[in-house]
């Protein structure tokens, strides 16, 4: 093989435009691998190339194909259709869910209730329990989302196992102090500490948008969105009959501005929710591309699924397998007569780490330490 | 094949070490364009043994640093003896010794406490093989620092200077793909991916490690974990399941499967609950069967 540096940039140009990323070099490495290897065995050809080009696991099946063209010393391999880029899509615009500012709520259709507005002061121990799915004041509205912020942001962090050297109370540093001891001639003045480090939680949201949901919507996510702006590691999805992705379209900014913009982004629900196609679709798309074991998955929705439980089930059970911890908030149970009796939610329960309720702020405090977990 | 790769081959199946030639090129590629060798694979399809068996190999120590979540410098590559260097000052001073002295000596090699990475590029007679075992476990903090010693192979101690590596140690790292590892990491090292063996490599492994398992036995058990893998299980058994598992049924003096004694010993294969519940009695031997056929 004479022309072989012109067969691997080629190698590597046709990767790169199939999503597989390789570097100039990776391509030296390959040419290097390649003087030291049996050319005429193409097989070994084939190791060879593959281990100096760093082609992950996932990337074997387009590595080989691509081979070929670099085997034959095709002229220019045959393009490839570069893996998708999943972009939130353009949704037609049926009963779309939108804000609606009377009724303060999300909605796939005006809900005019009474208004009854409560005396202007409310105490935040009230405001606490009161039950999302009531009717809100403006005022208490706006207390209520600072409420929610400052929550998020406490949420937010989690104690590591790494330590690091605290000013304050901690546990001694012997090591350190020592060494301090040194400076003071071999005196032991005062002691080090160290203390575990701050760290912040990877946390992924999937919120239901269905309208069985959009009472308890707004609060779960105006939750979702200070926690996203505490948390830069955050992500949000929203679901019912497609799953999309709303972490880019989240702008920081003020929640009303986002909810509006959601709206002409969520698609419609008409179709039925299908929680376990949306979950199946997350984990495979999202999940199983990211690291083991280091998220922590909240799925907010009540359960109430079209699809087939049995696919639900499969779903939940692939997103715990993966996940840190595979938290679900059903507002439903704060209902003291609801049984989680809707076919999808008991088919999801078994592989949950932690089922709770999500109707008030209180039952939103009570998530913290599953988060950090 | 080059005959080179065919020999490493040969001897890595010397050693007890059945494999594909993948890897066998993967680590002459890695010995011979001194790269560090980054392997990752499901758990137990023997990557930390392919370092183990690569040291007895080339017949040098290996050093092994296992990683995980908060893993510091001080554990990983170097610290100071300070009680020692403590109890030498005091004596020093007692003695009225010259304070300049006195910090030169405490501050030599003798009171310097080599940790793997350390000891890894300061062995004076031959390069040892360094395996830092599942890296993903270290934090993102301690992979940055790890690419910085590996692309120059040198520490910079500030009480010392800097100690550049004698002979730049054989490098295998491994990882569980818990996290994914950085770009500027994995760039740095040739890339293998193990994976579970072929049903002629399983029962190979299988008669290697364990003779005392008859070979109606071998191939039997051999087709059973391939059945069971293909099923949807959480946690799919690796090799090292399976040599856990044979040395069972050789213990129980089992010549060849029954769905009972395959009923009571599958905790050595499946470690999850959920398998364990979705292996049902009736899975289990429609499995045996499937294991069984072929087989006098």
């Amino acid at each position: 093989m004479t022309d072989l540096p012109l067969r691997l940039a080629r190698l590597g140009r046709a990767l790169r435009s199939a999503g597989v990323a390789t570097t100039l070099r990776d391509e030296l490495d390959a040419a290097a691998a390649l003087a030291l290897v049996d050319r005429e065995d193409r097989e070994e050809v084939r190791r060879a190339v593959r281990i100096a080009l760093r082609i992950a696991r996932e990337d074997f099946e387009t590595y080989d194909r691509l081979f070929e063209g670099f085997w034959h010393g095709e002229p220019e391999a045959a393009p490839v259709a570069p893996r998708p880029r999943r972009e939130p899509p353009v949704l037609p615009r049926g009963r779309a869910l939108h804000w609606d500012p009377d009724t303060r709520r999300m909605g796939t259709e005006s809900r005019v209730s009474p208004r009854g507005e409560r005396p202007g002061y409310s105490p935040e121990a009230l405001l606490r329990r009161k039950r999302f799915d009531e009717d809100w004041s403006a005022r208490d509205l706006a207390r209520m989302e600072r409420l929610l912020a400052r929550l998020a942001r406490r949420l937010a962090t989690r104690r590591s196992r790494r330590l690091v050297p605290t000013r304050g109370r901690g546990r001694a540093d012997v090591r350190s102090s020592y060494r301090r001891a040194l400076r003071t001639s071999g005196e032991l003045l005062s002691l080090a500490r160290r203390t575990r480090a701050v760290e912040t939680p990877r946390v992924v949201f999937l919120l239901d948008t269905s309208g069985s949901m959009d009472a308890h919507g707004r609060f779960l996510l105006t939750f979702a969105l200070s926690l996203r702006r505490a948390v830069p590691r955050a992500e949000v999805f929203a679901f019912n009959t497609e799953l999309v992705r709303l972490t880019r379209s989240l702008a920081p900014g003020k929640v009303r501005v986002t909810l509006d913009r959601l709206a002409a982004s969520v698609p419609d629900w008409s179709g039925g929710t299908r929680i376990g196609a949306c979950l199946a679709e997350f984990y495979a798309e999202h999940l199983a591309r990211g690291p083991a074991g280091k998220t922590v998955v909240v799925v907010l929705s009540d359960g109430l699924d079209r699809g087939d439980a049995a696919a639900l089930a499969e779903a939940v059970r692939r997103i715990q397998g993966r996940a840190r911890k595979l938290v679900w908030l059903n507002p439903l149970l704060g209902d003291p007569r609801y049984e989680p009796a809707a076919g999808g939610m008991r088919a999801a329960l078994p592989f949950v780490d932690h089922f709770a309720s999500a109707h008030d702020l209180e039952s939103l405090e009570r998530l913290g330490p599953h988060l950090a977990g | 094949m080059k005959a080179e790769i065919q020999a490493l081959l040969a001897a890595l199946e010397a050693e007890g070490y059945v494999t594909e030639p993948a890897t066998a090129t993967a680590v002459f590629l890695s010995r011979e364009m001194r790269k560090p060798l980054l392997v990752e694979g499901d758990a137990g399809v023997g990557k930390t043994e392919l370092a183990k068996v690569l040291a007895r190999l080339l017949g040098t120590e290996l050093i092994r640093l296992q990683c995980y979540e908060g893993l510091d410098v001080q554990t990983a590559l170097y610290e100071w003896d300070y009680p020692r260097q403590l109890l030498r000052l005091r004596l020093s001073e007692g003695r009225g010794e010259d304070p300049q002295q006195i910090e030169a000596r405490i501050f030599s090699r003798e009171y310097l406490l080599e940790r793997p990475l350390l000891r890894a590029i300061t062995r004076p007679d031959q390069p040892p093989v360094l395996l830092i075992d599942e890296v993903d476990r270290a934090d993102d903090g301690f992979e940055a620092f790890l690419l910085e010693l590996l692309s120059d192979l040198q520490v910079t101690i500030p009480e010392l200077g800097t100690i550049r590596a004698a002979h730049p140690p054989y490098v295998v790292l491994t990882s569980n793909r818990t996290r994914e590892l950085g770009d500027a990491l994995r760039r740095r090292c040739l890339y293998l991916y193990i994976d579970h063996p072929s049903l002629e490599k399983e029962v190979r492994i299988i008669r290697t490690r364990w003779p005392e398992a008859e070979e109606r036995l071998a191939r039997q058990v051999g087709r059973f974990l391939q059945a069971l893998r293909a099923r949807p299980l959480v946690k799919s058994p690796g090799v090292a399941e399976t040599l856990d598992w044979t040395q069972a049924l050789v213990t129980l003096r089992q010549g060849s499967l029954e769905p009972e004694v395959v009923t009571q010993t599958l905790g050595c294969l499946l470690k999850d609950r959920h398998d364990l519940e979705t292996i049902t009695p009736s899975e289990v031997a429609s499995l045996v069967a499937l294991a069984r056929e072929e087989s006098p």
